[in-house]
């Protein structure tokens, strides 16, 4: 699931210092043309939206529209942001156990053929099985705790990491890993300078999964035991027939943006620091 | 890759037969055992010390309540399978469609792709609530609740799958004069098809997630409805039996997703064009 744009055959024209002003405003145009026309896109749907709405006079319980939604979004602004509060702290909470264990564990496994036997093919299994199923149980066994919500949302987020980072750990390039020997560099140091940075790029291709994954398990833990919290809000407000449900989702879509973004930056930072590969 | 190349050429001598016998029984053997010695402990670990049933049961209650009585099981699995089976053909069928509008030109993709890959990142699960409120409690919103998780997966991985053919065989077809749909036919859906598949198979377990916590929330029947309720009971182990049935339908679903990818695959000539690029 990896999250990038296709790459077309076209080169984008550069603007050159011979062509005439008009021409030139062109080229800039054309350039901010994957940024302007998505947003157009998504403007137009917006519009599509209100017009439907104002149009065929549907009811406000079922569908509000989008103006409807951002007076009544801006109002109720500081309750929601009250409840994003946990939710988010759950997310985060569950996303770093999931990538220390995730990262540690995908070491051991590739240092150790006899871990990696017995245990990757499991984690693999374990992959297909839906952890959604699992979650009343952890309300079971931890009760309506946040606790709960951390570890089913842990739980949940934890194999992508692991079968990311262990296919990274392995993607280190052969001829590297023997100069390495050659150099008599200590297991130690081919790992800090070889293995791991080869590995950044599948390891946080895994992060970026388990953000997500973290943000839904949260919201369904919320769903299923919480007393607060935006999955709690939502829940509450859908039984309530009220869809003020959606605008408690577009504080989560931007969190759910944000943690990825943040994620996204950090990847960007820290190969940077490594050397881009 | 290369450096597989200047390994020493001259072969040690080694009992092949019985290293690959070996081999073999390590890969399949270990990763059994394993699991066949989690169990155990579990068994072992429930009796020992006395956990109650309601927190934890231990394998054979499990294995009692999914032989005793899988009458139940069976009845409720049925919606379940319907509804998982209705959600993912549909968010296949509507993906693939609307990956092939997206690709068939620059300026659709460029308005569309930002936006889709966008929703990849918002928790959908959140919205299913909203479904109930516009579709009322039954399959229909669980059916629904399920295509909306399911479908973005296959569409951001098969329009990227129809956008990586080899610009040189594209080229080729360019200068060989193919129309656009021989292109298409012929070059651009072969060589989307392992991303195809593999969005396909991302999207098969999210349909599961989208159908279970659409029952969770909603339903009056089926799997997701029986783990609540059991599990709000305290019928732990009803709750692990509805499990291995659901993950019993899951790896189906999965199964028959690998065997079209198998099929496919041959349908094109022994392997897919870019096999080994995921």
């Amino acid at each position: 699931m990896t999250v990038e744009l296709p790459v077309g055959g076209r080169t984008l024209a550069t603007p050159s210092r011979l062509m005439p002003t008009g021409t030139r405003a062109l080229a800039t145009l054309r350039q901010l043309r994957p940024v302007i026309l998505p947003l157009a896109t998504a403007g137009a749907g917006l519009v599509l939206w209100q017009c439907v709405c104002t149009l065929f006079h549907i009811p406000q319980v079922i569908l509000p529209t989008p103006t409807e939604i951002a007076v009544e979004l801006w109002r109720i602004l500081p309750v929601l942001l009250r409840e994003a509060v946990p939710t988010t702290l759950d997310s985060l909470a569950a996303f770093a156990f999931a990538t220390v264990l995730g990262v540690a564990l995908a070491i051991a496994i590739t240092y150790s053929p006899l871990i990696r036997d017995t245990f990757y093919p499991n984690l693999v299994a374990f992959q297909l099985v839906p952890k959604v199923a699992l979650a009343p149980l952890f309300v079971v066994w931890l009760g309506i705790t946040s606790e709960s919500r951390i570890a089913f949302s842990t739980f949940t987020c934890f194999f992508p990491v692991v079968i990311s980072s262990v296919v990274g750990f392995s993607s280190a390039d052969p001829s590297t890993l023997r100069l390495c020997r050659s150099l008599t560099a200590s297991d130690w140091q081919s790992f800090l300078l070889v293995r791991f940075p080869f590995a950044l790029p599948a390891i946080f291709n895994g992060m970026k999964i388990a953000i997500t994954l973290a943000v839904i398990g949260v919201i369904i833990g919320e769903f299923i035991s919480a007393k607060a919290g935006l999955g709690y809000y939502i829940l509450y407000a859908g039984s309530h027939m009220d869809t003020a449900a959606i605008f408690a989702l577009f504080v989560l879509c931007a969190m759910g943006v944000l943690l990825f973004g943040a994620v996204a930056l950090a990847e960007r930072q820290v190969r940077n620091r490594f050397g881009r590969r | 890759m290369a450096a597989v190349q200047d390994a020493p050429a001259v072969p040690l001598p080694r009992p092949v037969i019985g290293e690959a016998a070996w081999r073999l029984g390590r890969t399949i053997g270990l990763p059994l055992a394993f699991a066949i010695f989690s169990v155990v402990a579990w068994e072992l670990v429930c009796r020992l010390t006395k956990i109650s049933p309601e927190l934890l049961p231990p394998p054979s209650a499990v294995w009692e309540v999914l032989v005793g009585n899988p009458a139940i099981l069976i009845e409720q699995a049925i919606p379940t399978t319907i509804e998982l089976i209705a959600s993912f053909g549909i968010a296949a069928a509507v993906g693939v469609l609307l990956a092939i509008a997206i690709t068939s030109s620059e300026a659709v993709r460029e308005a569309l792709y930002p936006n889709i890959v966008m929703f990849q990142v918002i928790p959908k699960i959140a919205l299913a609530p909203l479904f109930i409120v516009w579709l009322g409690v039954g399959g229909r919103s669980i059916i629904t609740v399920g295509v909306f998780i399911a479908f973005f997966p296959v569409v951001v991985s098969t329009a990227t799958g129809l956008v990586s053919a080899k610009p040189d065989v594209l080229q080729l077809c360019r200068s060989l004069t193919a129309s656009e749909w021989q292109v298409f036919r012929l070059a651009r859906f072969p060589y989307a098809m392992p991303y195809l598949f593999a969005g396909m198979k991302v999207g098969v377990t999210m349909a599961m997630i989208g159908v279970v916590v659409g029952e969770f929330i909603t339903a009056q029947a089926g799997l997701g409805y029986i783990i609540m309720f059991a599990s709000s009971a305290g019928e732990t182990a009803t709750v692990l039996a509805a499990i291995v049935v659901l993950c019993a339908i899951g790896l189906v679903l999965y199964g028959v997703v690998g065997l079209g990818e198998l099929a496919v695959a041959r349908w094109y000539g022994g392997q897919l064009p870019t096999s080994g690029v995921i």
